[in-house]
């Protein structure tokens, strides 16, 4: 099935990937800037947005990449069909600056993070209404008193 | 009346004193279950891989992941915490080994 066929009337369009990719130290600071540009207009010329662009500068490799120990680093998060993240990760791989990229596709992870975090504020907000109408009327009572004082 | 046992009454194992039972068993085992289980290692629910100093948590010296017998976190959270650990070490920002 192709990724950009709607399906069931709704479309797969909404994805979100988060990009990063570490450039060579020895990348001068105006063909770093170049690079990020161009990177940008193949998402945008796929169809994908970049939502967010995060430039965390020069970073010590935690271990050596072909022979380098320093490393540019830049992070975006692109919302698009995957189509996008295709055609960017044959670019980044021919691309000789880009020493080493990773996509993640983090749209699902958050929200079933989201969706925990629903549940367990419903279920402590069940808790709490509990108690509060089970034995510590009082407390309450208290509490509303001192207020008021 | 008092004395009077159950037709199924086992005399062999009624005679076998309790408290040398458990005093054998302590000799076999000795005690290997010693506090290593770290509780209320709190894992969010959305584990980032870009969070180095949460992950370093999860790794001892070596540069190897922790395992859940150690970390003490549940087996979804392990899982989560593995899998962000290896992208971070393929993007060179924690090591694969350290010597």
């Amino acid at each position: 099935m192709r990724l950009d066929e709607p399906k069931g009337g709704k479309t797969l369009a909404n994805r979100t990937y988060e990009i990063m990719y570490i450039v060579a130290p020895e990348t001068a600071e105006d063909d770093l800037n170049k690079l990020n540009e161009a990177i940008a207009l193949t998402i945008t010329s796929q169809g994908g947005t970049v939502a967010n662009t995060e430039h965390m500068g020069r970073r010590k490799l935690a271990y050596p990449i072909d022979k380098k120990t320093e490393g540019h680093y830049v992070l975006l998060e692109v919302e698009g069909t995957g189509k996008e993240i295709f055609e960017l990760e044959r670019r980044m791989r021919v691309n000789d600056a880009i020493i080493r990229f990773i996509t993640v596709r983090v749209d699902e992870d958050r929200k079933t993070a989201d969706k925990q975090k629903a549940k367990r504020d419903a279920r402590l907000a069940r808790r709490n209404a509990a108690s509060n109408r089970g034995g510590s009327n009082q407390e309450s009572e208290q509490q509303n008193a001192e207020q008021n004082q | 009346m008092i004395d009077k046992k159950p037709a199924d009454f086992d005399e062999a194992a009624a005679s076998v004193d309790i408290d040398t039972v458990s005093e054998q068993k302590n000799e076999r085992m000795p005690q290997r279950r010693y506090q290593r289980r770290r509780q209320g290692t709190f894992v969010p629910d959305y584990v980032d891989w870009k969070d180095i100093d949460f992950l370093r948590r999860f790794i001892p010296e070596r540069g190897k992941i922790m395992p859940r017998r150690i970390s003490g976190v549940s087996a979804k959270d392990q899982r989560r915490v593995a899998q962000a650990i290896k992208r971070a070490r393929s993007m060179a920002l924690i090591p694969f080994v350290t010597d």
